[in-house]
């Protein structure tokens, strides 16, 4: 008995030790390691992938399937706007796409996706939402070149549709057009309407072109306004492409409408 | 030198240095065309692009005579009056491009790297807008019905397009110059 408690007392930590070990042995292969389980989930959890691969491929089909529905409301919407447009056109016209920009740093051209096999021919006017862009100067079976309004070269006789001020709008190169008018005071003031006159031999009459930013009257020879364009050009998308003999021909004169010939006071609501 | 003409002559015409090289000069000059109307993002600076056929002309003109870089001119800017205007004509410019680069080389002022093709093609551009510019003043200034603007408006304009085209067009131009010069440089030592 004595030496039964002797041998007690010397290796009471580690019977007890032993009997723990075992014991807890014992618990966890009693449950599978279900616990070994969970720390080793635990330990490794930062190199697990978060969703298994085809959650994550199905994921990204859901998304790009989103973004494709958006891009088609957007595409809808922009040809939606183009369709309500040329429904307020008197005269129906070739919708066209824009497919490049000028060749060349000097010349204010666009490339359309229409050509002479459409029935496009030079001399056609080009609008969009929002009004005058420019006219067609070169076509082939395809596809059709367009001097837009804000080249240089470009002049469009106009008028200030408020008080029958008329002018010329000339390019300035960087996306803006300029008025010159042939009277010294023309009636106009910033925020009219600007459309092109019945005495523009390219282009036809009434075609809004923009609205008046800021006028010069002390500009030498003639008064200028600078006019800020009503249809976006450096981000054309679509236009339409609407038939138009232009009289190029100098020795025909062009009759004033009887709209024309009222004077500023009595066209004046 | 009559084995060497013998075996060029025995291989089949689809296979001769001299048509496969014309026929890639060709179509980099007609990729350099197509590059033209395009807008491609990070190609353009207040609506500026490169001016690709001015970057073929000084690859051309780097390592030939004068004659041989005025007539690539005289082609490339032909080429580009049918894309646009033909007045005033862009072959002017691109010919006085041509025979300055060709003369430039000659004195060997310049290595023939990648840096100092970028820098050549940045003093070109700005000489071949100001080409452009002085036909345009001289248009304004001697044509009684000038459809141009004033002679101020038309300098102003220039800087712009000048310093915008500059930039772009030698940043892109080892694009174009170093597969063009190894393709050259391969041929010159094939044949």
């Amino acid at each position: 008995m004595f030496a039964l408690r002797r041998w007690w007392t010397r290796h009471a930590l580690t019977t007890g030790m032993v009997a723990l070990a075992i014991s807890s042995a014992w618990v966890l292969r009693a449950n599978d390691g279900a616990l070994l389980y969970e720390a080793y989930h635990w330990v490794t959890r930062p190199l697990q992938p978060g969703m298994s691969r085809e959650q994550q491929f199905e994921n990204s089909y859901i998304l790009e399937l989103q973004q494709r529905i958006v891009e088609l409301e957007n595409q809808n919407q922009a040809l939606q706007d183009l369709s309500a447009y040329e429904n307020t056109l008197p005269e129906d016209g070739v919708r066209a796409a824009v497919i490049g920009r000028g060749a060349d740093h000097w010349w204010q051209h666009i490339v359309l996706n229409r050509g002479s096999r459409q029935g496009v021919a030079p001399g056609h006017v080009v609008t969009a939402p929002g009004g005058l862009v420019g006219r067609v100067v070169a076509v082939s079976p395809n596809t059709s070149r367009a001097l837009l309004v804000s080249d240089p070269t470009s002049r469009v006789g106009a008028k200030v549709s408020r008080s029958r001020v008329m002018g010329v709008v000339r390019g300035q190169s960087n996306n803006r057009v300029v008025m010159e008018f042939f009277e010294k005071l023309p009636d106009a003031k910033a925020g009219d309407v600007v459309v092109t006159s019945s005495y523009s031999r390219l282009y036809p009459r009434d075609v809004p072109i923009g609205r008046i930013e800021s006028l010069d009257l002390t500009k030498s020879p003639a008064p200028e306004a600078t006019i800020q364009l009503s249809s976006p050009l450096p981000i054309l998308e679509w236009v339409v492409i609407h038939p138009f003999e232009p009289l190029e021909s100098v020795d025909i004169p062009t009759l004033p409408t009887a709209e024309d010939q009222l004077t500023p006071g009595e066209a004046r609501p | 030198m009559t084995p060497v003409i013998r075996t060029t002559s025995r291989l089949p015409l689809f296979k001769r240095p001299w048509l496969i090289n014309s026929v890639v000069t060709v179509a980099s000059v007609l990729f350099c065309l197509l590059l033209l109307p395009t807008r491609l993002p990070g190609m353009e600076l207040l609506g500026v692009a490169p001016h690709w056929l001015l970057i073929w002309v000084v690859a051309w003109s780097v390592k030939r005579s004068q004659w041989q870089a005025a007539i690539a001119g005289l082609v490339l800017g032909l080429l580009q009056d049918a894309m646009t205007s033909p007045h005033p004509t862009h072959t002017l410019s691109l010919i006085v491009v041509g025979v300055l680069t060709a003369r430039l080389q000659k004195q060997r002022y310049l290595q023939e790297d990648i840096v100092s093709v970028a820098l050549i093609v940045f003093a070109m551009a700005v000489v071949a807008e100001t080409v452009l510019a002085l036909q345009i003043s001289v248009d304004q200034l001697l044509v009684a019905d000038s459809l141009y603007p004033p002679l101020n408006k038309i300098w102003l304009y220039h800087q712009q397009v000048a310093l915008s085209s500059a930039i772009l067009s030698s940043l892109w131009a080892p694009a174009l110059y170093y597969p063009l010069n190894r393709w050259w440089d391969r041929y010159a030592t094939e044949s």
